[in-house]
């Protein structure tokens, strides 16, 4: 039985062309994608992100409880404070890749992805024993909303919300068109935004209360076709593409995410450690392709003759005209930014060089 | 008679139209469900002048930002002409599939009569989409 969000009639009254994904009847587009990715890069765009999962985490041991499952140091996170994380299994490759907010005192709420929330609960659940902590699952009680561009701040303050002071990657207690919710200025894109997480109920009212007021600005509904490009110009990994059970966060770029100094054991970190410390096997890159074609999640990646990769996530880039991807390489020295690998696109090879990530500048840093 | 009038269409959203009554051949394009269903297009690629290619058989590749998909001929045929404005302005089969948005011509080389009499007229294929 196919999901639908509380505005999932909202959508299809827009004309949003409908899909499957990850079990809900999700917008993919209302528009066109590359009018909605350049909306979101120019003024502000709003998504409805509310397949994704919300779990609430309390209880005395909470912080023990996520400091064994995730690498990141939960114990130093602060009050309305959030952290990406990763849910390693025991050999350090990811079920999910998550955000970790601190809500109050052994008190925290994680966000993560619509397809892995079933493959989380269980794996949580299992690392609970011999600890005081209550996993409480609230996913279909909640909306999220995603206010992302550069006027998306400009849009939040003038719903009434005084941000004064909220820096990216902070939680609050807000209240917008008088509404209670907890606003979040986090978001998928690599722009300054928020999201809002809204109680079902309410989730209406907000998503027609923001296209109003954000007129001026030319707001748009965006849908998830232009949130994979989004994303994927701003280098963030997307969960089943860039990251699954036999990838680490260091294989996968994220050593920056992981600190090298956490005393307490958590599920992996023998290996995720081990990675840091002596250099992996693959690592993850980033693709210009330098002819017209586009290379696809899936398609292999050969170097000096010799089959040494794959990608994982490509597309055309709206902001930059150029066809990027992200995929994994052997770890050659030889396979450096500034290298030309070849990708087999229909049975031929087309050059692509490695670049830095992120492909386009991020502008969330607040 | 509009351009839609003159049309043949396949069951995986081709079309193809007759080039003048005489000429013999045809031009091959996407309908307006299958630009719709693509979304933005941004990637073409052809085949040459001269290739030959069976009723079904895969000729032209077409991606949009989300997805590549392959293009098959509606009828057997040797390719006579490329639409190459097309493979430098992908983004223009947005605006129009039919009239400028042909991809090839072709002359046919199988029993024309009998393939064609196997493609839908585009109010049948409208039809078949409902």
């Amino acid at each position: 039985m196919v999901k639908e969000t509380y505005l999932h009639d909202k959508h299809v009254k827009l004309g949003a062309k409908m899909v499957d994904f990850a079990g809900w009847h999700m917008p993919v587009q209302y528009t066109s994608i590359i009018d909605e990715h350049k909306t979101v890069r120019e003024t502000v765009g709003l998504f409805d992100v509310s397949h994704m999962g919300e779990v609430f985490i309390s209880g005395k041991d909470a912080t023990k409880f996520l400091n064994k499952i995730v690498p990141q140091d939960i114990a130093k996170l602060d009050y309305e404070k959030a952290v990406y994380c990763q849910l390693p299994n025991l050999n350090g490759g990811l079920i999910d890749d998550l955000i970790i907010y601190k809500l109050g005192i052994e008190y925290y709420l994680v966000i993560c992805n619509a397809s892995r929330i079933d493959e989380d609960l269980n794996w949580i659940v299992r690392n609970k024993r011999g600890l005081d902590v209550k996993i409480d699952n609230q996913s279909h009680n909640y909306s999220l909303l995603a206010v992302q561009g550069p006027k998306a701040i400009d849009l939040v303050k003038k719903m009434g919300y005084d941000i004064e002071g909220q820096k990216s990657f902070t939680i609050k207690p807000a209240v917008i068109e008088g509404i209670k919710l907890l606003a979040s200025r986090t978001g998928y894109t690599g722009e300054d935004g928020f999201e809002l997480l809204v109680e079902n109920e309410y989730s209406e009212f907000l998503w027609d209360k923001i296209l109003e007021k954000g007129q001026e600005y030319g707001i748009k509904p965006i849908g998830l076709g232009a949130r994979d490009t989004l994303r994927l110009e701003a280098a963030l990994h997307l969960y089943g593409n860039d990251l699954d059970e036999n990838t680490t966060p260091i294989e996968a770029g994220l050593s920056w995410s992981v600190p090298k100094d956490k005393k307490v054991d958590y599920n992996g970190k023998n290996v995720i450690l081990q990675q840091a410390l002596n250099g992996v096997e693959k690592k993850l890159v980033g693709l210009v392709m330098l002819d017209k074609n586009i290379a696809r999640h899936g398609y292999d990646i050969y170097f000096k003759g010799e089959k040494v990769g794959i990608v994982t996530s490509g597309c055309v880039s709206p902001s930059t005209g150029k066809n990027i991807a992200l995929a994994y390489v052997k770890n050659n020295k030889e396979i450096c930014i500034g290298a030309t690998v070849q990708v087999m696109i229909r049975e031929k090879l087309h050059d692509a060089q490695i670049v830095k990530r992120p492909f386009v500048e991020k502008r969330n840093h607040v | 008679m509009s351009f839609t009038d003159e049309i043949l269409c396949t069951k995986s959203h081709e079309y193809i139209t007759k080039q003048g009554a005489n000429s013999g051949e045809y031009a091959i394009g996407l309908t307006d469900y299958a630009i719709d269903q693509l979304g933005d297009i941004v990637f073409l690629e052809l085949p040459e002048i001269g290739d030959k290619f069976e009723k079904g058989s895969a000729f032209a590749n077409i991606e949009s930002v989300k997805a590549a998909s392959e293009i098959y001929m509606p009828i057997s045929g040797e390719i006579t002409e490329v639409n190459t404005a097309l493979v430098d302005a992908p983004e223009s089969l947005n605006e129009d599939c039919w009239g400028n948005g042909w991809l090839v011509k072709i002359r046919p080389t199988a029993d024309e009569k009998t393939e064609t009499s196997e493609l839908l007229t585009y109010t049948d294929y409208k039809e078949e989409l409902e």
